[in-house]
């Protein structure tokens, strides 16, 4: 298992949103966790990434204990984490976003491999190469969260709503990038809203619903499911 | 990119920060024909002084989200170092004329004070800041001001009880003839503190923009969480953070110590002169407040000139409510969005 998540509580303050999640992700798998609003996706992901301290639990990535360590010490670890809010550097151009996302890597000929491969896989960030991260368009904002993410060359990619707030063709685009992406290996878990669209993309998910997990299963069996239906797809 | 497009330069002359620097070279080129080059000389070895001041200010409220109050007790810090590591370098110097120490003697002061400068720096950052931020960030901008309002009482009384609340200065670092410039004689003192001061201001941004670590400290005050996640550690950019603009006063403080002797409460006219400084060019923004240091030096010293040396605060006061009215970012506008939200 390259991450193992057990009996995770988790909150703010004194608040708990998190209850006793449990979950998995393999080398190469593509899994999804999907849940209404406020369910606590986002939470749970911001926990994995290290930004949120657990209040119990465990996270294992690659058999060693995360659980505790700062963001910055999860993220040498090899987890890339993709908010929601994106948390790019607005007055940093989209080349310098980028050569920060390798922050970690020392090896100058690596982080030119990285740089190369994230221009192919967005090729609208070449064109906006030395516009300021802060003026680009919402959709082109999300192509450059996720580029800043893989250029640490990560194992696991945490992804946080890719579709809010994008046309339908733009949501498109990002999706096909995110495929792309898995074809060549990455193993990737997926929060989003859309919950057709994730669940017809992914290997595997997880339905987050007050904080638990209610169901999990092959997202193509889980798209069939009656309470998945009558939950979020409303029949 | 760096060729000179007419419409964008047409742009920013009539921009805030253009019609701003332009009053200021006009005036500064006015006053200098009419009462002689000393106007201009004065305000530029003070611009230089008080942007190494300013720059510091602006780099902890825009990385570290604080509005220091205790800037000064740094330049206090710095001074007071000088004067007790220059005091016997000059009792030597006196003796021996000759010894590379009179050279030397001055750039060890100042080197000296820079780093002891950090270490308070570093010192702050641990003792006090972090310990605040480990328990709550809630309120932070409140909270860790009131911190180095304290912070201030407690370093100017420090240096009261310690060291007594006289001054201690010195009458020069360098000795030997002024320099001569455009007529005006310019003590080698003030010529090597504006030499000082460019020199550390280009390092200082050469630094910032190029450098690997330099790069994670503007990342972090541009996004913190995002900074976070490319995997960069914060604690550590804090406390570099908070020695670089520690010493950044220190070495001011150092290298003016001619002209201001060490005394507990010295730092709080650079303080107030410096949050002239970075409210009149923008919160957070470094750069614009090596700028903005000159405007209000300049301005300070027209003051002095034309109206007055007791209306030397008001001015500037007067002005800052102006600019605040018309432009609350700033002049050149600010990195720090919505810091208050934060
Ligand atoms: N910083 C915070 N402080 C307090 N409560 C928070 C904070 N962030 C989120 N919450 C609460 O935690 C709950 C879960 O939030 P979370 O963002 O994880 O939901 P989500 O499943 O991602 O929802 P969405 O689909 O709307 O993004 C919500 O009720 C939210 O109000
Ligand atoms: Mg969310």
């Amino acid at each position: 298992m390259l991450l193992e998540v057990k009996n995770l509580n988790a909150g703010y303050g004194f608040l708990q949103i998190l209850r006793e999640v449990s979950l998995t992700v393999d080398r190469g798998e593509y899994v999804a966790l999907v849940g209404p609003n406020g369910a606590g996706k986002s939470t749970t992901l911001r926990t994995i990434a290290g930004l949120l301290r657990p209040m119990s639990g465990e996270i294992r990535f690659k058999g060693e204990p995360i659980e505790g360590l700062a963001g910055n010490k999860v993220a040498r670890q090899g987890i890339a984490y993709v908010s929601e809010a994106m948390n790019l550097f607005v007055n940093m151009t989209v080349q310098e976003n980028l050569s920060m996302g390798a922050y970690t890597l020392r090896d100058k000929g690596l982080r030119k491999d990285r740089l190369e491969f994230v221009y192919a896989l967005f090729p609208r960030l070449v064109e906006r190469q030395n516009q300021l991260a802060g003026t680009m368009s919402g959709g082109e904002r999300k192509m450059l969260a996720i580029g800043r993410g893989l250029m640490s060359d990560p194992e696991l990619l945490l992804v946080d709503e890719p579709s809010f707030g994008l046309a339908p063709q733009l949501t498109e685009s990002v999706f096909e990038s995110l495929n792309a992406l898995k074809k060549r290996g990455m193993t990737i878990m997926l929060v989003e809203q859309n919950v057709t669209k994730a669940l017809a993309v992914t290997d595997r998910g997880y339905v987050l619903e007050n904080g638990r997990i209610e169901l999990e299963g092959r997202s193509r069996e889980l798209a069939c499911n009656d309470h998945v239906r009558k939950v979020f797809l409303g029949v | 990119m760096w060729k000179i497009e007419p419409d964008r330069l047409l742009r920013w002359l009539k921009s805030a920060a253009g019609i701003s620097i332009l009053t200021a070279v006009a005036a500064a080129a006015m006053a200098t024909m009419d009462r002689g080059p000393h106007v201009l000389v004065n305000a530029v070895v003070m611009g230089g002084m008080l942007a190494l001041v300013s720059m510091g200010l602006a780099l902890v409220f825009g990385v570290m989200n604080i509005p220091m109050f205790a800037h000064g007790e740094y330049f206090m810090i710095g001074t007071l170092v000088a004067y007790y590591v220059f005091t016997p370098i000059n009792t030597h110097i006196s003796t021996h004329p000759d010894s590379m120490l009179s050279a030397l003697g001055p750039l060890i002061t100042i080197v000296a004070a820079m780093l002891v400068g950090a270490i308070a720096g570093v010192a702050s950052e641990v003792l006090v800041f972090s310990q605040l931020r480990k328990r709550s960030r809630e309120n932070w901008v409140m909270n860790s001001f009131l911190l180095t309002v304290g912070l201030s009482v407690v370093l100017i009384n420090g240096h009261q009880l310690f060291f007594g609340a006289d001054f201690k200065g010195i009458v020069r670092f360098w000795s030997g003839a002024p320099f001569s410039i455009l007529d005006v004689f310019i003590s080698r003192d003030r010529a090597m503190a504006f030499f000082l001061a460019v020199l550390v201001v280009l390092s200082f941004w050469l630094f910032i923009s190029y450098t690997r670590t330099g790069r994670a400290i503007r990342a972090v005050s541009q996004d913190e969480t995002g900074a976070l996640m490319v995997g960069i550690g914060l604690n550590g950019i804090l406390m570099l953070t908070m020695a670089l603009s520690c010493a950044l006063a220190a070495v001011a403080g150092a290298s003016l110590l001619f002209m201001y002797p060490s005394y507990p409460s010295v730092g709080l006219e650079p303080l107030y002169m410096a949050w002239f400084v970075v409210i009149i060019a923008g919160l957070g923004n470094v750069l614009g407040a090596v700028v903005g240091a000159f405007i209000v030096s300049l301005l300070k010293v027209l003051t002095v000139e034309y109206i007055g040396s007791g209306w030397d605060f008001v001015v500037p006061s007067a002005l800052i409510i102006v600019i605040l009215v018309f432009k609350p970012s700033g002049l050149f506008g600010s990195e720090v969005r919505g810091i208050l939200d934060k």
